[in-house]
């Protein structure tokens, strides 16, 4: 009989519209999650996809001077994962008498197996996407080396004991990468031709590369098994989050930044469902009271409500899943439209994660409403000042945090970083409490002075203080998330356009002989080229930390390796400056004085090998071996398109050393065909075309300010929706208040006018206070989670208060003008 | 036999003052078939003796016994299962559910008893109180007389041997609350019900067989009314339809 009873009441309390904030909370959540999480994971696929170009593919195994054992393949191919070669070396190349240092990089079939090689018939034009690899005796030459070796399409190349045709002028690798110093011009050349060049002999320094992709959980799978057997000092295994690729400190962010968001978004939505469902309760107070009176008995209401709350939810998260699905594939349409091409399917999982974020929504943030609910005492009929006593409130402050606390670890996957989230969010919301009740308990004196519709709003005020502190806090929390939300995409969006402005130099010169960087820069200057300062490039080794020698591939084999300090295994490009470069920030330390000897390490490579200041460092350069102190520690910005550099010395060090200098440049695309011309005067330098890259980053970036763009969206939904909720049920509070001024004559226009000023107040005054406390959490996230320089944001302090004023106050005038619209003996009836 | 058996019954609160004593210790019988009026002006402490009466509240002191049993050794579990066999209640403010049509309120008390066919007996009892046209109204859309005529076939429909009503006419203008009377009295009537009405309506008061008056927490008067209550029993008859002329046009 009972269950007869709860859907009787679901239908009719649905049909009249009283439970429409509880169950369009629940949808929200619900709608969120799901939308979120599968856009956020399909546009993550979609990203890991387009990064996984730079790599040419999902992962890479480097190993240095050695082949890996087949059986790895083998084991490749059993898990499903394809794979491919690519094996690099430096040779010298020879071409119209002439010789020129060359990056030999021999690919097998299947390369790449993300991205694709472009090829284009003439040096520094746009590519096509090339079809294959270069066929038997074929070989595809980056542009500059044409330039260096006055080669033409059709002219034959000698690399070792093997002569190539050029056919092709290689025009962008996916996996080009970042490291200018070291690049000499590509000659690409099909595995199978490698044997014939006799370059590869017992010693010589060769890079073997596989390239492996698949799915996510055959490559996971195939790397449990591999990575355990990797020694970790000739090989390593590499994806794109490793950090080498410009892309990962952008990625991170977006990730960490979807992820604050949602939870942000999710923790509205519930706030939204504990408002409604505290008011579903109070409503039912009555219909509780007077089941009990009539014999019902405490586990049969129990029974009734619990059922009422679950179809509730169950309607409601239907409708979640339905428009979380409709609104997932509209975004997605249109990202895809935007980014022009197609983004992964994802799997199960977020609906899953869905439909227990909606659950767990409606019934923990219904369950301290509906245990006061089934205490409601009988002798409420009699005395209707009676409700539920007994529960502490601590219950439900428990029962709100566990939840709320176990949503974010089902949501980030992560105790810590859902800890953070949990003790900073308890923290603000104590902060916000008070300086809530302080702002109402000063408002008192401003309003006496008032005319009266502003002394009734003040009084309104004042005598619900303890209760208007609460709504405030959530009108504040609600405000504050959503002006986090917009400054926190704004100051990354803006911070990824400064890393990578329209004008980010696109060219990279290197080999730039000592007697030439004078005339270099007088042609930058000539051509009004935007170009970085010269830096003097001298290659050199790390060869002793504090005496200590450090481990090296080529010292490898003669000691033991564990009287070894961690060094780099590989030549440094070294370099000297009397000024701190531009863009770099001193960490530790004091930049050299003048006449001083000293070294100034970059501060990851500092962590990494373990110095810091005063260490000793001995370095060798040609045969020259020096030792000299770490005087400071930089932080470097890598994402930027400059000559960075790990170690610097001061210049009375090596600057009589000979030298070979790098800059970078940017050209306008419109000027792309005056290289030639520009660089004639300088034939030994090099030139490197970085603008696919830069177009890559450019891409990715756009892709994800879409996605944050989006998740502010919901999130301001979310946010919007416990406004409806907390204004909804204030007013329903103070319905009898409005009855009663009402038919003592009040008119409707005084009434109107003060609730709607009582919200501008209690709005702007939230708005202020989100402002504050966004401010200080919009700090710690920038210093402790995204890596930013902290900013101020003037412009909130203007639009926090605006922003909370005029939506409180629309609401609420909304919600007051629907309840003064109808007839005074209509509300009195409703009252009794 | 008393069906209802107060000994020494007291009620305090306590307050931010101090303990307050809001019914001094009474003792009184109601025997079955009884109507009994508790009268008294406004926190003379009427409706307290009524929710104690009724097992809605327990007494600071004293016992209440009802049809044997005393309501002092029944947890609120107990409680309830005994109003729900054995105890009708009509209220001042209706307390009709709100999200629940006049058929469906009506229902209620049965299918919380557990009963089989409780729709069967709603609609005899709605049809009998003059609402067998308005079975689907919601309670705000019906006016206040039709309200209590509502709760009133909701208190008969567990056909229950004790009706306590608190000021059931209370809320209502003088000729509907008349007609209202009418229609509890003859019910009551009909069910052969004990009746406990509380009221500061005298003359409602005086159509009772006893009159118990409260003043100041104190049982001041619990003299017989044998005259009125007489000519109560013989005047009002077969005026149940007379109700369903009242006026509706305020709904909205």
């Amino acid at each position: 009989m009972w269950h007869k009873i709860s859907w009787r009441l679901l239908k009719h309390e649905l049909r009249r519209g009283e439970l429409t904030i509880m169950a369009a909370a629940v949808a929200l959540a619900v709608c969120a999650v799901l939308s979120l999480s599968v856009f956020s994971e399909r546009l993550q696929l979609g990203l890991m996809e387009r990064s996984a170009e730079f790599l040419a593919a999902d992962r890479v195994l480097r190993s240095r001077g050695a082949e890996i054992p087949t059986e790895w393949l083998e084991r490749a191919e059993q898990e499903q994962v394809a794979w491919a070669r690519r094996t690099t070396f430096n040779s010298m190349a020879f071409a119209n008498d002439e010789l020129a240092l060359v990056d030999v990089k021999a690919v097998s079939d299947g390369y790449p197996l993300r991205g694709h090689l472009e090829v284009a018939s003439e040096p520094f034009t746009e590519g096509v996407i090339a079809e294959g690899l270069p066929g038997p005796g074929e070989a595809w030459v980056q542009g500059s080396l044409f330039q260096q070796l006055n080669l033409a399409l059709g002219d034959r190349l000698e690399v070792g004991e093997s002569e190539f045709l050029v056919t092709k002028v290689l025009s962008s690798e996916p996996d080009s990468g970042f490291n200018v110093f070291a690049d000499s011009p590509t000659v690409l050349i099909h595995y199978s031709e490698l044997a014939g060049t006799g370059l590869i002999q017992p010693g010589s320094r060769v890079n073997y590369n596989y390239l492996f992709a698949g799915s996510a959980s055959d490559l996971a799978s195939f790397e449990n098994w591999l990575v355990p057997q990797l020694d970790d000092v000739s090989q390593r295994w590499q994806n794109i989050q490793d950090g080498d690729s410009p892309l990962s400190a952008a990625l991170e962010r977006a990730e960490r930044f979807m992820l604050l968001a949602s939870l942000l978004g999710v923790v509205l939505a519930a706030t939204a469902v504990a408002v409604a469902a505290q008011r579903y309760a109070q409503r039912n107070f009555d219909a509780v009271a007077v089941m009990k009176t009539l014999g019902g008995r405490k586990g049969q209401v129990a029974r009734i409500f619990t059922l009422h709350l679950l179809l509730l939810t169950s309607v409601s998260i239907l409708i979640g899943l339905l428009l979380g699905i409709a609104l997932q594939a509209s975004v997605v349409g249109w990202v895809s439209g935007a980014l022009g091409y197609d983004l992964p399917n994802t799997g199960v999982g977020p609906y899953w994660l869905a439909i227990a974020t909606g659950l767990l929504c409606a019934l923990m943030f219904s369950l301290y409403p509906l245990l006061r609910l089934l205490n409601v005492p009988p002798l409420r009929v009699l005395r209707r000042d009676l409700d539920a006593s007994g529960l502490s409130r601590w219950l439900h402050w428990g029962i709100s945090g566990t939840t709320i606390f176990a949503l974010m670890v089902l949501y980030s996957g992560s105790y810590l970083l859902s800890l953070a989230l949990f003790a900073g969010g308890l923290l603000a919301m104590f902060l916000l409490l008070g300086i809530s009740r302080l702002f109402i308990r000063a408002s008192r004196t401003a309003g006496m002075q008032a005319g009266s519709s502003w002394r009734l709003a003040m009084a309104g005020l004042q005598r619900r203080a303890r209760e208007n502190s609460m709504q405030m806090l959530s009108f504040s929390v609600a405000v504050m998330l959503f002006l986090l939300v917009l400054a926190l995409r704004n100051e990354l969006l803006e911070d990824w356009r400064g890393q990578l402005p329209d004008d980010a130099p696109n060219f990279f010169v290197v080999n730039v002989a000592s007697q030439q960087a004078e005339p270099m820069q007088a042609m930058f200057a000539r051509e009004g080229l935007s170009a970085t300062e010269l830096y003097p490039i001298i290659p050199g080794r790390l060869t002793a930390i504090n005496g200590t020698p450090v481990r090296d591939a080529v010292s490898k084999e003669e000691r033991d390796d564990s009287e070894f300090r961690e060094g780099f295994g590989r030549e440094l490009q070294l370099t000297w400056q009397a000024d701190l470069p531009a863009e770099n920030v001193l960490r530790e330390g004091q930049w050299f004085a003048p006449g001083e000897s000293g070294v100034s390490v970059e501060s990851q490579v500092a962590d990494r090998i373990g110095v810091g200041l005063g260490d000793e460092l001995t370095f060798r350069i040609a045969a020259d071996e020096f030792t000299v102190p770490v005087t400071s520690i930089r932080d470097v910005d890598w994402n930027t398109m400059q000559p960075n550099f790990y170690m610097v010395f001061s210049p009375n060090l090596i600057e009589n050393m000979p030298a070979t200098y790098i800059a970078s440049f940017y050209l306008p695309d419109d000027r792309r065909p005056e290289l030639y011309s520009l660089f004639r005067e300088f034939p030994q330098a090099s030139l490197i075309d970085v603008e696919d890259i830069l177009a890559q980053v450019r891409d990715v970036i756009s892709h994800v300010s879409l996605a944050i763009t989006f998740v502010m969206v919901l999130v301001i939904g979310a946010g919007g929706l416990v406004l409806v909720a907390q204004v909804q049920a204030t007013l329903e509070e103070r319905q009898q208040e409005l009855v009663i001024l009402r038919t003592l004559g009040a008119r409707s226009s005084l009434l109107t006018r003060a609730v709607t000023y009582e919200f501008v107040m209690l709005g702007a005054l939230a708005g202020l206070i989100a402002t504050i406390a966004m401010e200080l959490s919009i700090y710690v996230l920038q210093t402790q989670v995204f890596n930013m320089a902290p900013s101020l944001h003037w412009r909130f302090w203007v639009l926090g208060p605006l922003l909370g004023a005029t939506i409180v106050a629309a609401l609420g005038w909304s919600v007051c003008w629907r309840l003064l619209r109808q007839q005074t003996g209509n509300l009195i009836r409703q009252l009794a | 036999m008393a069906l209802i058996e107060a000994r020494s019954v007291s009620r305090n609160v306590a307050t931010t003052a101090g303990k307050l004593q809001i019914l001094s210790p009474l003792s009184l019988a109601i025997d079955a078939g009884e109507v009994v009026a508790i009268v008294g002006a406004s926190g003379s402490g009427k409706s307290t003796l009524l929710s104690l009466l009724a097992g809605l509240d327990l007494p600071s002191t004293g016992d209440v016994i009802v049809d044997n049993v005393s309501l002092g050794d029944l947890d609120e579990e107990q409680r309830a299962i005994l109003r729900g066999e054995k105890i009708g209640f009509i209220f001042q403010s209706f307390l009709l559910i709100q999200s629940l049509s006049a058929l469906e309120n009506v229902m209620l008390p049965a299918e919380l008893a557990g009963s089989r066919n409780p729709e069967k007996q709603a609609r005899e009892l709605l049809e009998k109180v003059g609402l067998g046209e308005r079975l689907t109204h919601y309670p705000n859309q019906l006016s206040g007389g039709e309200q209590q005529r509502v709760a009133i076939a909701r208190a008969f429909i567990g056909e229950p041997q004790i009706l306590f009503a608190d000021e059931p006419t209370g809320n209502l203008d003088t000729e509907t609350g008349s007609r209202i009377e009418e229609l509890l009295f003859e019910l009551n009537r009909e069910f052969g019900t004990t009746l406990v009405i509380v009221t500061h309506d005298d003359s409602l008061a005086q159509r009772c067989d006893r009159v118990l008056r409260i003043a100041g927490g104190k049982l001041v008067e619990q003299g017989a009314n044998t005259e009125a209550g007489a000519e109560e029993k013989s005047s009002a008859k077969g005026n149940l339809a007379t109700g369903s002329k009242e006026a509706t046009t305020d709904v909205a």
